[in-house]
Formats: structure tokens, C-alpha cells, sequence
């Protein structure tokens, strides 16, 4: 189990303040627009993301202040599964 | 009923709210509803009162109670709700128009009563909502509808204002600090008596187009780069030294105990 950043497109209005205020640059202003016609930012090496990495282990939120400032609460984790090697299925 | 999840205190069919693009008053209702799930309040024991303005709009997305009451009555109201049930916990959205202008009695005599509740007041230094207008809080200098060579009257100094008047908790802070905002919201709920933090935000709509400052992530750099810190203001008063012009103090300004009136017993 570990933390993956998410944007929701249904609420980002695409005002990029999330890129002035991640400590390691995370969010990179969008270049193409979604189906609303919004530039929603993109996400450059999210794996840098502290809370992301560490969340489990102290216990606690860490950082996030990209969640914070995000006036239409559309930043947020989700716990995904950790990534598994693809079986590569061999038909005979 | 207890929140499990942050978003459990939004009401989830009424997102996306209204505000425009890069408006501070989402960050602010952010951090607002992050220090009270941190605080682990009930919510059907919290209630959200407003004005009327932009910044009143934000009771409308929680899903505790929430009243929308007249223009600058907000705090008339949540003394009566205050009053009425002393066991909930109050809050109060409200604008500068809204607080320092229309509703200036009612701030200085709750702040007066010492009445236990926590105001946060959405400061963008304009009237937003109705297309622009100077509002109290607006700088010298500054453009807006109603003052279109640039305003002439020496703005409030809210926080001092409720330091004067004897508020118990007094912060200012601006919507680009959001952790030290959140954590003042949690010290202000914690503080018995009337705590009051405004918050300095950006409005790229009416007032940062106008005076040439910018969209929303441009005003929120103007935010940071003019921000200091109360300390460091008052060390430049002693030393003599003149506080450049277009600087917003932050900071805790005051936190005390006097006695409080409606106070959880």
C-alpha cells in the first residue's frame, strides 16, 4: 500500500497556484487542455512527493500544502497498491 | 456525528464552488475545514455563520449548519447563536466589507463582550462581489470602481483594531502561509474567548487586474514578497527604521485570557 498524488479534473479550475507553492516543483503548468478546455497542471516525478513516501511510516500527514492551498480541493492521495511486474502470459 | 475523511465536511453536490479562478477564499475555507477536522469537532455540534459577499458564499459548501444572514450582521448572529446553545462551536466567514464597513459595531462590541467564537475575515481590500468598489480596507493608492484615481483615505488596521477592543486571540496571516493560517485557526477554536484572524487574499478579478498586479498565482506571489513578520516590524520600529510602503504585517499579534463571556462550561 503507498500514496499517490491525484488531481480531479471535474474540480481543478486550472489556476496553478499548486506550482508556486510545492517545495520540489511538483506541478508544472499544463500545456493541453482536458475536455472542459482547462489546463489542468501536469505532475512532474511524483514519486518526490514526501507525503507520498512517507506517510506510512511516521504516521501522519507530512507537508501537503499543495492540498491546502488548492482553492477547489482537487489535490489529494490515494492509496493505490504497490506496483506489481506485469506476468507476461506465454500461449503455446 | 464525528468526520472520518476532510471531505466529509464538504457538501459534495455543491462543488465546484463559485469562486473565480485563483480566488483565495477556496485556500481559506481549505484551511479552515482542515484545522477543524484536525480539532476532531462534531458536526452537529459546529456551525458557520456569514455575511454577505463573496468570502459569505463559503458556509454554503459546509455540511454542518450554516446560516447566510443579512449584511454585517454576521456577528449579531452567532452571539445570538453563541448565547443560545454555549456547548456549539461557532465560526464565522466573513469579508472586509462585511466586518469593518457596514458590520464595524458589531465587531468592536463582540470583541468587547469577548464572545467565544472564532472569526475569520476574508480581507481581498475590495468589495468583490459587487463589481469592485472601494471597500475600508482598501490601500492608499489603489484602483478600484469607486476610486478610479487611486484611494485617498487611510485604510483599517483590523488587527489592531480588535487588539484595542480586546479580542482574546488576534492573527493576521495571508492566503499564500496556509500552514501557519491553519495552525492559527487551531490555536483561535482552542482559545476560549473571541479570536480573530484575518486573512490577506487575493482577488484577481476586481483588485489585481485593476492595479496591475496580476491573476491569481501573480497575486499570491505579491502576497508572499510584501509579507512581514510582526517581530521583525516592531525591531524596525525601535531601530528607527521606516516600514516600506505596500507591506502587510503578519503574525500573532496578541493572545491573552480575559473573561469570556458564553464560554463552554
Amino acid at each position: 500500500m503507498m500514496k499517490q498524488l491525484t488531481i480531479n479534473e471535474t474540480l481543478c479550475k486550472g489556476c496553478n497556484l499548486c506550482t508556486i507553492i510545492c517545495p520540489y516543483r511538483i506541478f508544472q503548468i499544463g500545456t493541453t487542455p482536458n475536455r472542459r478546455g482547462i489546463y489542468i497542471p501536469k505532475l512532474y516525478k511524483p514519486g518526490r512527493c514526501t507525503n507520498c513516501r512517507l506517510q506510512d511510516l511516521y504516521g501522519r500527514q507530512l507537508c501537503g500544502t499543495c492540498a491546502l492551498i488548492c482553492p477547489d480541493q482537487a489535490i489529494s492521495w490515494e492509496t493505490v497498491s504497490q506496483y506489481k511486474k506485469p506476468e507476461i502470459m506465454i500461449e503455446y | 456525528m464525528k468526520a472520518q475523511v476532510k471531505e466529509d465536511w464538504f457538501r459534495k453536490d455543491r462543488l465546484p464552488h463559485i469562486f473565480c479562478v485563483g480566488c483565495g477564499n477556496g485556500t481559506i475555507i481549505n484551511c479552515v475545514v482542515d484545522a477543524v477536522f484536525h480539532l476532531d469537532l462534531d458536526i452537529d455540534k459546529t456551525v458557520f455563520l456569514s455575511g454577505i459577499g463573496c468570502s459569505s458564499r463559503a458556509p454554503g459548501y459546509m455540511a454542518s449548519d450554516s446560516l447566510h444572514t443579512t449584511h454585517g450582521r454576521a456577528l449579531a448572529f452567532a452571539t445570538g447563536v453563541k448565547l443560545g446553545r454555549p456547548e456549539f462551536d461557532v465560526i464565522v466567514y466573513t469579508g472586509d466589507g462585511d466586518l469593518a464597513a457596514i458590520g464595524g459595531n458589531h465587531f468592536i462590541h463582540a470583541c468587547r463582550r469577548n464572545i467565544d467564537m472564532t472569526v475569520v475575515c476574508m480581507n481581498n481590500q475590495i468589495y468583490g462581489m459587487t463589481g469592485g468598489q472601494g471597500s475600508p480596507c482598501t490601500p492608499i493608492g489603489k484602483l478600484s470602481t469607486t476610486t478610479p484615481y487611486g484611494a485617498q483615505e487611510t485604510p483599517f488596521d483590523l488587527c489592531e483594531l480588535a487588539v484595542g477592543a480586546g479580542a482574546n486571540y488576534v492573527a493576521r496571516w495571508t492566503s499564500y502561509h496556509v500552514k501557519e493560517l491553519r495552525n492559527a485557526v487551531i490555536t483561535g477554536i482552542e482559545t476560549p474567548g473571541l479570536s480573530f484572524i484575518e486573512v490577506l487574499c487575493q482577488c484577481p478579478t476586481s483588485f489585481g487586474n485593476k492595479n496591475k498586479i496580476g491573476e491569481g498565482v501573480e497575486h499570491a506571489s505579491y502576497l508572499r514578497k510584501n509579507a512581514m513578520l510582526l517581530q521583525k516590524a516592531r525591531r524596525m520600529e525601535e531601530e528607527g527604521k521606516k516600514i516600506p510602503p505596500e507591506t502587510f504585517i503578519v503574525g500573532e499579534y496578541v493572545k491573552r485570557s480575559r473573561p469570556v463571556m458564553g464560554g463552554k462550561t
